[in-house]
Parts: structure tokens; sequence; C-alpha cells
């Protein structure tokens, strides 16, 4: 039984390679029709995927802004950060009063710096930049620090002027830069501090004494913040959140139409990949079941031989399925290299207007598979409805055929 | 698995006959015209040999493909087949759509020569000739060459059907008809594409083969004058066609 089918498997496999000029043409149609699908699917999956990670990469359209300036105590601004959509949420200081002035000993330009507040987890400041913590340490943007041509380590003096109680009062706050925020997460002149360095610096403008850096005034009240630094955990949160917002009756300000955009681009490019791809399916299942079906015709003679001789109708089946695996493996085999060649030639076209590592054609190893398998299927069901075709032919037909 | 026996029951006579048909019927039909072949009785024994000739379209290639079971009858009161001391009811295996049965009587039993060849064109005249003896798992033992050498086709066992003359084909298909020891050897106008002279020489070498082997042979041929010197026992057939030709029968008994 298992010997009668390996000989015909044996068979199939010498008549293939006997045959290799039709077979040739098979894999040539089989990959003609493949490999643009391929190209067409990786360009699909490279220019929305890189979209999609540029939006997912770029913190910025994770942020959400309130626009102009309220009272939020900081139990609000504690329930936001508990929520499962938000990743970060600092409280912000009136902004007249979340400003430096900084000057360093080897620069001697003093910079009026906005102070931004900043806590763990801040997405504009990459993993491996420091933490402001405490009163004393600081992050610059990268184009405050090159400014004040310091680095990470140096010192640089902070100071700041109240009109308090009829006089001009200056105070002084020796800072340690801790961190260097790249110049891609915050292009303008800053200087990120911790919630807590925010607070005194504005409630020394407002007359507050301040003991810890002692500083003198009056005793600070309730305090309430005007506003808040929030980002969502991933873009997909952001509608979410903006209509809470607004339901609240707090304006806020999103990217969330770039990101619908692109969301409605991807939507709209799979369709049309997909509609693009069905036809060519089905036009490949039928130019290979088409194929198939006109091979087993012509090898009716052979096949009927194979019969008379004594191998079973059901080995016979086999002989078209195993040609047509041929087939499919070989023409994958090629349009893979066609894909892989196309991909190359559209990156390498396009590479000037592309940052680095990011790809306009593009499959993930599970593309290339999926492609096999919808091959292999699309072959093995048009080889079984030949070959049970000449399984049902009587031997005796097509033995007479010249 | 059962060669051994086989060749047994091929060399040793036996009264019962190998086939046994009666009331065999074929009709076939197509634009109006109708064929039937009517074999209201035959009995071949073993070691006969038998010349089944008439022209072509008389039937001939229906009754041989019925005997090699590779035609269903169309009806049939009884048609039995003796192989190695068994008894085989081919009809009802046929009714019982028993395909593989008959299968695997072809592939033991049966060789088969065809008028042009039949040969795989992707096989060596080696491996063609070994067909019927790798199918029943046969171990290489020389017969191959043996017969490649008596058949005079030792030089070319390397080569594809498709280098050969059309009289070196018609001897790798009479070798890989006998390389598996068959009890039977059917034969459809074997020599029908060769030339008449390299014709009467291969018919002579076949004959001698399968005597040699103690082989049932049945041959169709439409030229009597090539074989009657052979010693063949001649099936009588005739037929009749109705007046506006749209009928044909034939009557083979034997």
């Amino acid at each position: 039984m298992l010997r009668q089918w390996r000989q015909v498997l044996g068979l199939a496999t010498r008549d293939y390679f006997h045959e290799w000029q039709i077979s040739v043409c098979f894999v040539l149609a089989l990959a003609a029709v493949l490999g643009p699908m391929m190209v067409l699917f990786g360009l699909k999956f490279g220019i929305v995927g890189s979209m999609i990670d540029e939006l997912r990469e770029d913190p910025a359209k994770r942020e959400i802004r309130p626009v102009g300036s309220d009272r939020y105590d900081r139990a609000w601004i504690d329930a936001l950060a508990k929520r499962d959509d938000v990743a970060f949420v600092v409280p912000r200081v009136r902004s007249i009063a979340a400003t430096l002035e900084v000057s360093s000993d080897r620069a001697p330009r003093i910079l009026s710096l906005e102070v931004i507040p900043s806590a763990e987890g801040d997405p504009l400041l990459p993993p491996g930049t420091g933490i402001p913590r405490g009163l004393r340490e600081v992050v610059l943007s990268a184009s405050a620090a090159r400014k004040l041509q310091v680095s990470v380590g140096d010192g640089i003096d902070g100071s700041l002027v109240r009109r308090f109680q009829g006089r001009k009062e200056r105070v002084h706050l020796p800072l340690t830069v801790v961190g260097v925020a790249p110049a891609r997460a915050f292009p303008r002149d800053a200087l990120f501090a911790s919630v807590a360095l925010n607070e005194a610096l504005e409630d020394f403008r407002d007359g507050h004494a301040v003991p810890a850096l002692e500083w003198s005034g009056t005793p600070p009240g309730k305090r309430y913040y005007t506003g808040f630094r929030l980002y969502a955990r991933s873009i997909y949160d952001v509608a979410g959140l903006e209509e809470g917002f607004e339901r609240s009756g707090i304006e806020v300000r999103t990217q969330a139409a770039d990101i619908e955009t692109v969301q409605r681009m991807d939507r709209t490019l799979s369709a049309i990949y997909w509609a693009i791809a069905l036809i060519g399916l089905a036009g490949f299942s039928l130019s290979l079941g088409a194929s198939l079906w006109a091979n087993v015709d012509r090898k009716r003679r052979d096949l009927s031989v194979l019969r008379l001789v004594g191998f079973r109708t059901g080995d016979i089946v086999w002989f078209p399925l195993v040609q047509s695996l041929y087939t499919a493996v070989l023409g994958w085999a090629l349009a893979v290299a066609i894909y892989r060649a196309a991909a190359w030639g559209i990156n390498l076209m396009l590479a000037p207007q592309l940052e680095a590592a990011q790809q306009v054609c593009r499959l993930l190893p599970q593309h290339y598979l999926v492609a096999l398998g919808l091959t292999l299927g699309a072959s093995v069901l048009a080889a079984l409805l030949a070959g049970l075709r000449a399984a049902r032919v009587e031997p005796s037909e097509g033995l007479r055929e010249v | 698995m059962v060669k051994e026996q086989a060749q047994q029951a091929a060399q040793s006579p036996a009264e019962r006959p190998i086939y046994h048909l009666k009331d065999v019927v074929k009709t076939r039909a197509s634009e109006g015209y109708s064929f039937r072949l009517r074999v209201p009785s035959l009995r071949i024994t073993p070691g006969e040999k038998i010349a089944l000739i008439g022209e072509s379209g008389c039937g001939k290639s229906t009754l041989l493909d019925m005997l090699a079971f590779v035609l269903q009858p169309s009806s049939c009161d009884t048609f039995e087949f003796e192989a190695e001391g068994r008894s085989h009811d081919i009809a009802k295996a046929w009714k019982r759509r028993r395909q593989n049965r008959l299968a695997a009587l072809r592939r033991r039993h049966l060789g088969y020569v065809m008028q042009t060849g039949g040969l795989l064109p992707y096989l060596s005249v080696r491996d063609n000739i070994n067909l019927s003896r790798r199918i029943l798992g046969m171990k290489e033992d020389g017969t191959v060459e043996a017969l490649a050498k008596e058949l005079g086709l030792h030089r070319h066992l390397h080569k594809l059907p498709g280098e050969l003359s059309t009289g070196e084909r018609q001897r790798v298909a009479i070798g890989r008809a006998l390389a598996h020891r068959p009890a039977i050897v059917i034969a459809d106008e074997p020599t029908a594409s060769v030339d008449p002279f390299a014709a009467e020489k291969i018919m002579a070498l076949f004959m001698q083969m399968v005597e040699e082997r103690n082989i049932t042979v049945i041959v169709a041929s439409h030229a009597w004058r090539h074989i009657k010197q052979l010693g063949l026992r001649r099936l009588a057939h005739h037929t009749r066609r109705s007046k506006d030709g749209r009928m044909a029968e034939t009557v083979v008994s034997g």
C-alpha cells in the first residue's frame, strides 16, 4: 500500500522535473500573481505601519492639553493619574509663575527658561534620561543645555524676582543638571523640574514662604493648579479621554484628528488591498486550477497507463497533487524572491525621504508563511479536484489517445 | 508476497479455464451511432495462445480491455478469472466498484502491450521495464537486464523512450508486460505502428518469449497473415451492421 504511494510520489517527481519547461511555466505563472500581491501587501503594511509607529513613538500624539486655565486641586489630578487610559499626568502652576532665569559659569548669557513640571515616567524624557527630583535637580532641554554650554552633572544658577511688600526681591537657587532631554522630545528652551519646585516658584512669586528653601513670606493657602500635563496610555485612548474631558466641561486640545486620519487611511488602504488581494487570489486559484486541470487532461494517457499497470485509483490522485505542491512551493519561493527584490528597490528609492530604519515596503515572517499557506491551500484544492477527475475516468479511457 | 505462487500457477497446466465469460455485453453509443460487443461464451485455458483478428473498430480493443479489467461490461451473466487456484468473480467486483481489487489482479497476473507503447516518457527504458516489478516490490534480480538482452535493448537501458524508434519502444512495452512474470499477457495490435518487416520479427520474438515462459497470451491484430504461422487459436467473430449503418454488433465466441 505504502509502497505504491511512495512510487507514485517518485513517478510524479520524475515527471515534474522531466517536463521542466512546463513546470517552469507553472511556477512562473504562480509567482507572477503571488509576487505582486506580496509587494502590494508589503507596501500597505509598510506605509500604514510606519505611520502608526510614528504616531506611537511620538509622545506629542498622545498628549492632551487643557485650553486656557482653570482651578484643579491635587485630589482631582491624583484621581486622573489612577485611570487605566492615562499614562502620565502632573499638575501645572500658572504659566506666568513657571519661569526661571538661568545662568552658568561657561556661558555669558542669562536664559529665561520655561519651567515644565515633570516626574517619573515623563514621556518627553526617554528612558535613560535623568528624572528631576526634589528642589535642586533639573533636566534641561537640548537647546537650553547647548546655549548654557552645560551637560549632565554640571551646576547652574537659577534666579527669580518678586515684588514683595513694595520692594524688589531676588533669590538665587543653585541647581544640578541631572539630564538633557533630546531635541526630538522638546525643541524649545525649557527646564524640567519636579512639581515641588514648580510649586515653590509659584509660592515665592505669590509672596508665600517656602521654608525648604528658606524663602520668607506669608503662609500659603489651599493650593489650586491652573492646568496639567497629561499623556494617554496609547494613541487609541486619546479620543475617549478627549470625549470625557469635553463632557465634564474642560476644553482640551489633542491630536485625535491626526490619529483618526491615520486609522481611516489604514482602513481605506486595507479595504483597497483586500479587494485587490481577493481578486488576485481568485484569479490565482482559477489559473492554478485551470492549469492543473489541463495538465491532468494532458496526462490522461500516462495516468491510464499507471492504472493499467495496476496502480490503485487512490494513489493516482496523488500524482497531480504532488506536482501541484511542487509548483506551489517553488512558485512561492520565486514570489518571495520577486518581493524581496521589489521591496529592496522601493526602499532604496525612497530612502532619502525616510527616517533611518523606516521601510515603505515591509513584511513580517508570518506574512510569508500566510502566503505559503494560502498558496498550498489553493493548490491542494485545485489538484484534488483535478485528481478526483483523473480518478473518475474509466481506466480504459485515455489509453488509446495518441 | 505471492509472486512465487504466481509463477507456479503460470507454469503448471490446469484444467480450469483462466477466463470464463458467458453472455458478456458491452454497449457503446455516441452521436446516434451505437455499437455492441457480445460474447455469448468464451473460455480460455492456461497456456493458450489466442488471436483476435479483425479490422479496427470491430471491437477487439473493447474485448481486450474487458479481459484486462479496465473496462466495465454493460451486462454479464458470468465473468470469472482464475489465478493461483482461486476464482475471482470479475462481474461482482465491477458491480461493487471494487476498483482496487481489480487493480491488484492486473498488477499481479496481467501484462498489457499497447498499440503505441504506453511507456512513461519520463522513465528510462530500464525503469519502464522495471515498473511492473517495482509496483509488486520485486527485488532486482537481473530479470530486467536479461529481458533487455533478449529483446535487443541492452544498449538502450538508460535512454528515455523519446530517444527510441517505434519498434524499440514496442519491444520495451513487451519487456514491461513480461518482467513481473504474469500469467496472462494481452497485446492490442502490438506491431501495428511498426513497419511490416520489423513487425513480423517483433511478433515472432514476442510469441517465442511467451511460449518459453508458458504464459497465456491474447493478441489482437488486423492482419492474420503475420501470425498464422505462429500457431495461435483464432477466435471466431462476425460483425453485423444495420441497414442505415447506425448500429453495429460484433459477436465473439470461442
